[in-house]
């Protein structure tokens, strides 16, 4: 998936482990970015009794760079508490939930937000409501009225914040990629797909009808970007206390120590197909200016390799680009340093020479209508500036453009006499965002109306 | 920024969750972690008293925040902490505290603490 479950230390803590993240300007806003972080992946809306909510072990923080070293200058802290009405029942909610203080709701959590950067640390808020998870239609009626949209949280002159569970709008067929590396679309040409007699089918979406937790800040561009440079870094991280106690039959679990990263993600993807297995838990720990060890990956991705052998014949010119061990400046442009200037016309989301996995946003290129013809789920490859990668919009289809660039599409911008394969413009997962149930909103958090367990049982 | 791995918090971290780095005394440490019965490397300790670390501890009350984890407050485990014995030859000792780490060398406070835990 984008970043679910993608290394093997964190796919054992989902309450710690990033899945995605977008930013962009926000379309109905387009003085503000956007900026949004999923975490515990893969939610069953029947989650209960214990339904899904935040860590508040957990440190959760939103970082931006704005001078192009890879190091944060601004961070947005997040720390969660979770409250028991009634501790004696062992329900989530002792009657239907009409509101964020509804004394039915039993386990309610709130949060504070902190902003850090030059001049310090500054609380923007605290004892935010998040909104209960979407229990079913006799707990939870009319959720987006009466619970949804009143977590949205007003930070003043800081924009908007809002945190709890949302619709999985990331949209992947992980039944198959993962099935060595097969593409429904094109199975009948994969090597074991052929074997199989399979021939070419549509996509099925595995994270539909699943939900999320979100993290959303809506921040005005003026308090994120560096003077006279428009172009932002992003990602996130989460991190736990370094030591923990577990509880024994006579004594409480506690934790102590300094916070350590165990979960960051910037570029989707970036940590679940490039890094290979080895070094994923290191990875995660790291800062994205320290990214340059990583940079041998991007340059030589494994994936580019088994494309030819897993669909012989389809990827020749990909296949002697490999052999050749041509570095792949275009990805490395791509993932790590954002693309200069100059590469593609009136384009770029360059933000200097150091290497770091960042989602790399040029806030003064204008966010395209949804309505208008130059949008594109395909982003910049499709033609559509204010799409993946430069940012990342919630319905940008970040699977299939990954793996296209993989696959060589993006190689003339480095290299303007490299013929791209011809099966590269049919490469997919042959998905799109209307394979996903709940769609988006229009606006704030943007993510859709989560998933509830009595309509979505299994 | 957070986001790396090292003894001393970072730079920018938020004011909330840091802790001014303390010292703790070897005789509040070796009160604290031969109650506990420390177990080869890591012990807990109530800083300061002179008590089992598991008598220290008690579930929340009811209605209580569920604080960090299941069972303790955030005002309950920052008068706790845990001493980790890395290297018992050099005496390498990092003492964990609230949101710090105190990194000490004391070969002979690392042999105490060994000996407590047989």
């Amino acid at each position: 998936m984008s970043s679910h479950r993608e290394a093997p230390e964190i796919s054992k803590d989902p309450v710690a482990d990033s899945t995605d993240v977008y930013a962009f300007v926000s379309p109905d806003k387009p003085g503000t970015v956007t900026l949004i972080a999923n975490y515990i992946p893969l939610q069953e809306p029947a989650g209960g009794p214990n339904f899904y909510e935040f860590g508040d072990d957990v440190l959760y923080e939103i970082h931006v760079d704005n001078d192009g070293d890879g190091k944060s200058d601004i961070t947005y802290q997040f720390r969660f508490e979770t409250k028991l009405t009634t501790p004696d029942s062992f329900l989530y909610n002792t009657g239907p939930i009409g509101s964020l203080s509804d004394p039915s709701w039993n386990s309610k959590q709130f949060y504070k937000v902190t902003r850090v950067d030059k001049s310090g640390s500054h609380v923007l808020a605290r004892k935010l409501a998040c909104p209960p998870c979407n229990v079913g239609v006799l707990s939870t009626p009319d959720y987006e009225a009466k619970l949804g949209r009143p977590a949205v949280h007003s930070l003043g002159s800081h924009g908007k914040v809002f945190a709890g569970q949302r619709a999985e709008e990331f949209y992947v067929d992980l039944g198959s990629i993962f099935d060595l590396g097969n593409l429904r679309p094109l199975e009948q040409f994969n090597v074991f797909g052929k074997a199989h007699g399979l021939k070419s089918a549509p996509g099925v979406n595995a994270s539909n009808r699943l939900n999320v937790h979100s993290i959303a800040l809506q921040v005005p561009i003026s308090r994120l970007t560096g003077k006279g440079r428009p172009t932002i870094g992003v990602w996130t991280s989460a991190s736990r206390q370094r030591a923990r106690v577990h509880a024994g039959a006579d004594t409480a679990s506690f934790v102590s120590g300094p916070f350590t990263q165990v979960s960051r993600l910037g570029n989707p993807l970036f940590n679940e197909v490039i890094v290979p297995l080895g070094d994923k838990d290191h990875w995660n720990r790291v800062r994205p200016a320290d990214d340059k060890q990583f940079a041998k990956y991007v340059a030589h991705p494994e994936l580019a390799g088994l494309l030819p052998v897993l669909y012989p014949g389809a990827f020749p010119h990909l296949a002697a680009l490999d052999k050749a061990r041509t570095a792949r400046a275009d990805l490395e442009a791509i993932l790590l340093t954002g693309i200069p200037s100059g590469i593609i016309k009136g384009f770029t989301n360059f933000t200097g020479t150091v290497q770091a996995d960042m989602l790399r946003l040029n806030t003064s290129i204008p966010p395209t209508p949804a309505s208008s013809k130059k949008f594109s789920i395909l982003g910049l490859i499709g033609g559509d500036p204010a799409g993946f990668p430069n940012g990342r919009r919630v319905t940008d289809d970040v699977v299939t453009i990954e793996l296209r660039a993989i696959a060589g599409a993006t190689v003339p911008l480095v290299d303007p006499k490299y013929v791209v394969d011809a099966v590269v413009a049919n490469v997919t997962d042959g998905l799109t965002g209307t394979s996903v149930k709940n769609q988006p909103l229009t606006a704030f958090p943007y993510l859709g109306v989560p998933y509830d367990g009595y309509h979505n049982p299994s | 920024m957070p986001g790396h791995d090292d003894t001393s918090p970072p730079a920018s971290r938020a004011a909330d969750d840091r802790e001014t780095p303390h010292r703790l005394s070897r005789r509040s440490v070796l009160r604290g972690a031969a109650g506990a019965g420390v177990a080869g490397i890591a012990a807990t300790a109530l800083a300061g008293a002179a008590v089992p670390a598991f008598a220290a501890t008690a579930r929340p009350p009811a209605g209580a925040a569920r604080g960090a984890e299941s069972g303790t407050t955030h005002e309950d485990t920052a008068e706790q902490v845990v001493v980790h014995v890395r290297d018992a030859r050099s005496g390498e000792i990092d003492v964990f505290r609230g949101t710090s780490q105190t990194r000490v060398r004391d070969p002979e406070l690392a042999a105490r603490l060994l000996r407590a835990s047989r």
